[in-house]
This record gives C-alpha cells, structure tokens and sequence, in this order.
C-alpha cells in the first residue's frame, strides 16, 4: 500500500515487553503532518516507552509501526534523520558553551560547519538564548536548559519534534515560555508529538491526544472531544475541612441524586454537572455545608479522573 | 530564513563514527591545556627524577646495556597512552549514558547508532590521543638524548596506539558495565595502576617474581613496551614483533566486540 504523506506515524497493535512485564499492550493510532499530538498519562502508563519506539531507540516486541513510512527496525536512521527529540533530562554537554552544543550536535546530521554556524544563530535567537551563546550550558537555568534542548531539537529541520515531559520541573514562568516558543513553532507548521501527564499542558499544547493507561489507550480525540464524550460540562468541588478520604467516601454517599456523578477524592468531592447553579442550589436543599465550593469548567483532568479510577470501573459494570 | 542542509540518509559507518568523534574533539578543545602538563612536563619530570636520578645507581648491564634513561623512555611514551585512557575511557564512557551530561543518549536520538557512538569515542582514544600527545611525549624525550636508533623511534607513538588499541575497547567495556558511579574507581584499582606498575616500564619485566609473570604477560602495555622499546633502542623484543602485535590486536578485537555488545545492551531500549 503506497505510503499517505500526510501520516507522520502510524501504530497498529504497537507492543513492547521487557521479560514478563508488557510496558505497551497493543495501541493503534496515527499521527498527521502538522498537527500537534500529545500522548497524556501518568508515570508508567507505558507513553515513553511508546515514544521511544517512534524514536527508532527501541525495537516493538509485537505490532506494526512505521515512521514517515518507513520501518524503524530497518530504517531506524534515516528516520532519526528527519527527527527532532527533546528528551526529559536534556541531555545538553554541560562542558560545551550553549553555541557548541548545536553546532555539535548539528555535526551528528551531517549538517556542514558554516551551515551549522548560521542555523544555531538563528535558533538561540528563536528560543531567546542568543545574549547565552558563550557561556558554558551549566551557567543556565533549568528553563534555558530546556529550552537550548528544544532549539537543539530543530537543528536539522525535523519533520517531527519529539518532546518528553517538555515542562517537567519547570517553575511556573519557566513552563510559560516554553509553552509559548512551543505555540510559535505550532504556528510554523512543525508537526508536534509530546508526552506529558500536566493536564493543562496536554489541553494547551494537543490539537488531538490518547490518554494512556496501564501499557493501554483508553480515550483519543481532541481536548474538547474528550472532555465533551467523557465528562459533564462543569464541576464542583467540595471541600468539607479536615474531612478525607473515608470521609468523604461516606458524605459522597448522602449526595446521590445531585449532579450527573460524584466523585470522591483524598481531599475533596467532585460532582460532575451541566448546570453549577443548579448544583449549588440542591445541596442547600438538601443542608449540605461544604467548607468551600468551587465551580469550574471541565478539563482533560476530569477526564482523566473519570477514565481511570473508579467511576470508569463503575460505568463498565 | 536560512535553511541547514541536513544529510537525510543514513551515515556510513566511518561517517558517523567521524561524527560522533567530533563532540571529543570539542570537548577536548576547552580541556587541552591540561594535556600539556600529562604530555609535556610529566614525561621531563620522570626523565629528571627518575631516568637520570635514580638511573645514576643502576648499571646499564641491568638493563640489557642501555642507560637508565633509554631504558624507561620507550615505556614511558606507551604508560602516557595508558594514564590519557584513564581519563578518556572511564568516567567520560559512564557518564555519556545517564548521570553527568548523558552525551551518548543524545547521539542515540540521531542517526548515529550505538556502535557509531562507540568508535567514534574509541576513535578519539586510539587515534586522536596517542598520535598527539604521544608525540609530544616522544619529541619531549628526544631531547634528553635518549634514542639510540634514529628515527625508528617514531614507531614508539605506534605502539602507544596499539596499546590503547588493545586496551580502550576493554576499558569502555567496563566502564559501560558499571551502573553505580562509585565503584568505577575499581577500574584504576584493577586495570590503569597495575598494568602501568607491571609491565617493564621502569625495570625488566623477567626481574619480577615468576607467580607474577602471568600478569606481565597479560598487560598489554607490556607488549607495548617491548614493541616501543625495539623501536627507540633496537633491542630484540621478548617475543617476536608479530607475536606482540597479534596478542595487542587480539585484546583489540574482541574488546570491540564486548564494548559493542555492551553498548548496545545500554542504548537500545
């Protein structure tokens, strides 16, 4: 079947086991020229792994997956060729000046000196690292850091950038300014593929995302898709004091009939409804005095809450 | 907009290990200056200290009718070679993988694979180091007077090389087996001291006790020596030159062989 240009990836029952332990369980999906994809999980959900089998850095155990219509076993660096990775720890030559570590790294693509020059300049000024160039990588901030790595990442004009946890251990204003030079290269058309278990990253960043769980992908589409098929349009969150989890397990129980389901956590009860107002005003009538209430729209949070914990389990029975 | 001509096809092998050799250089580039100390003057403070110094009490027929100082000079070119593979091969090998920069993880994420990843860094131990510094060390002792046979003495840098030939591909080896970074010390312990303390550098190996002729044997800076010494001096190696030259280049290839195994194990996921 003759290769489709405008499919970057494709993944069919894509698996990959180490000894008894199956870190992918057979996912399917495909990832088209520009667009932005997120794969959205917690820690283990088997998402790097996934990622690092589209990297061409680890061979699938079972499946089909092809990248730029190739076969990764074979063409592994042909395709790392047309690849541009972010990985989680940067992975930056603390010993090099900020310069060095593109033009370096520029030399691994073949990419000649001269050409490797210019297009370091012009990515330092992209990531707004230029006034940096020639101080030693270890002088910068973990937001710099993560930042040379994404300008690192677009050395060779990849087809696809590959982010992992691209704001991980960022300070808030850090995570901004990624997130805003990830926005600018959205808009230039480079295709995106990210993985991130940040829900508002995800919703953010992800024209169209899987949610992973447990080596498997439980839920795909855009954010607003995700949220629309899985949860309510807003939420309330009740606080009642010091009140936790078997608490809250057994006043969740008094709220049956309120909101369209209810969630209880740790630390608070969440209700999923369409209407807050109508919420708020049921539990008044039934005197239920929560310590705070919060009502806010719906996020891939709640998505994620609902697809993968309890309720999901109460939904299939 | 300027465009970078990335090379979209895969690399030959002597491309990539070109390539992955370049980020050496770089490093080597801000750390170079500390080179000149280990090539420039440690070999003229050994010379003075212990070629001529202790030389003054030893009897040339002890060491086959050479002076002290042409005795220890070829053996001294090669232990360079030994001393720069302590700094190349270990702790830089362990941490391309993870702690400290993880510069092999980045090299994996482009066209390089891991065994272009593990000759482009043997490149620079095995034929960068020695044909520099090596050299440097052999012209630096030449002016102490001490090589007897012309400019044969040249292949004393040779047989440098092939000393690390034989032993960088076993050194990375190691250092790419070892997970926890306090125990990498074990391979100075182990491997970079005795081998530099037991191969005849600065006495005739045949001196040492015969329940540690084994291990004299097995150094390849003692086949090195012997090579480096036939080369500056003229004297008849222990064993024929093919001989020493076979066993060097047997470390040589199947050390490539558990270095690349290794590697592999590491960045292939």
């Amino acid at each position: 079947m003759p290769h489709d240009e405008e499919i970057l990836v494709r993944a069919a029952d894509l698996r990959k086991s180490y000894g008894e332990h199956e870190a992918v369980r057979g996912v399917d999906f495909e990832i088209r020229r520009g667009e932005a994809f997120g794969f959205l999980g917690a820690n283990g959900a088997g998402k790097s792994t996934t990622m690092r089998m589209i990297g061409c850095v680890s061979q699938p155990t079972g499946g089909e997956l092809e990248v730029f219509g190739r076969d990764p076993h074979t063409q592994g660096a042909e395709i790392r060729a047309r690849l541009g990775v972010v990985p989680q720890d940067n992975t930056l030559d603390g010993m090099l000046t900020v310069f060095e570590n593109l033009v370096v790294y520029a030399g691994y693509f073949g990419i000649k000196k001269k050409a490797a020059k210019a297009k370091a300049a012009e990515l330092l000024e992209f990531v707004q690292l230029s006034s940096r160039a020639k101080d030693q990588v270890n002088e910068l901030s973990g937001g710099m850091q993560r930042r040379l790595a994404i300008a690192r990442s677009l050395i060779n004009e990849p087809e696809l950038v590959i982010l992992d946890e691209p704001t991980t251990g960022l300070d808030p204003q850090a995570r901004h300014l990624v997130w805003e030079r990830l926005f600018q290269l959205k808009h230039r058309g480079v295709s995106i593929l990210l993985t991130t278990h940040y829900m508002d990253e995800a919703e953010q960043l992800c024209d169209r995302l899987v949610v992973m769980d447990e080596g498997r992908i439980i839920a795909s589409g855009s954010p607003r898709e995700l949220i629309d098929t899985h949860v309510t349009k807003e939420v309330v969150e009740l606080r009642f004091g010091t009140a936790h989890t078997t608490e809250l397990a057994e006043l969740a129980l008094t709220l049956g009939g309120i909101g369209a389901q209810i969630e209880a956590l740790p630390d608070k009860i969440l209700v999923y409804t369409d209407d807050a107002d109508d919420t708020n005003a049921a539990l008044e009538a039934r005197d239920i005095n929560p310590t705070s209430v919060l009502a806010r729209r719906a996020t891939l949070e709640d998505v994620f809450l609902r697809l993968t914990g309890r309720a999901l389990v109460e939904d299939e029975a | 907009m300027t465009t970078a001509i990335a090379d979209r096809s895969a690399p030959t092998p002597a491309q990539a290990a070109w390539r992955a050799f370049n980020l050496q250089l770089a490093l080597y580039k801000h750390v170079w200056h500390g080179t000149v100390f280990t090539s420039g003057l440690l070999p003229v403070l050994y010379m003075v200290s212990i070629g001529i110094g202790v030389g003054a009490y030893i009897d040339s027929s002890a060491v086959g009718g050479l002076t002290y100082a042409e005795f220890i000079a070829p053996g001294l070119v090669a232990s360079v070679a030994v001393m720069m593979l302590g700094n190349d091969m270990v702790f830089p090998v362990h941490g391309g993988y993870e702690d400290w920069g993880g510069h092999y993880l980045a090299q994996r994420a482009t066209p390089l694979g891991p065994v272009d990843i593990l000759n482009g860094h043997l490149l620079y131990a095995v034929v960068f180091r020695p044909f520099t510094n090596c050299t440097v060390v052999a012209i630096v002792l030449a002016f102490f007077g001490v090589y007897t046979n012309g400019w044969w003495a040249a292949f004393a840098v040779v047989a440098a090389a092939l000393v690390s030939a034989a032993l960088a591909p076993w050194l990375h080896f190691w250092a790419s087996s070892i997970k926890n970074d306090s125990n990498l010390n074990m391979i100075f312990r182990f491997a970079v001291v005795p081998i530099s303390l037991f191969s005849g550098v600065f006495f005739p190996a045949g001196e040492m006790p015969g329940f540690l002729q084994p291990l004299v044997w097995a150094s390849p800076l003692w086949h090195g020596t012997e090579l480096a010494r036939a080369a500056t001096a003229d004297v008849a190696p222990a064993l024929p030159p093919l001989a020493h030259i076979a066993y060097l280049a047997a470390l040589a290839v199947t050390g490539w062989y558990a270095a690349r195994w290794r590697i592999q194990k590491r960045l292939n996921f």
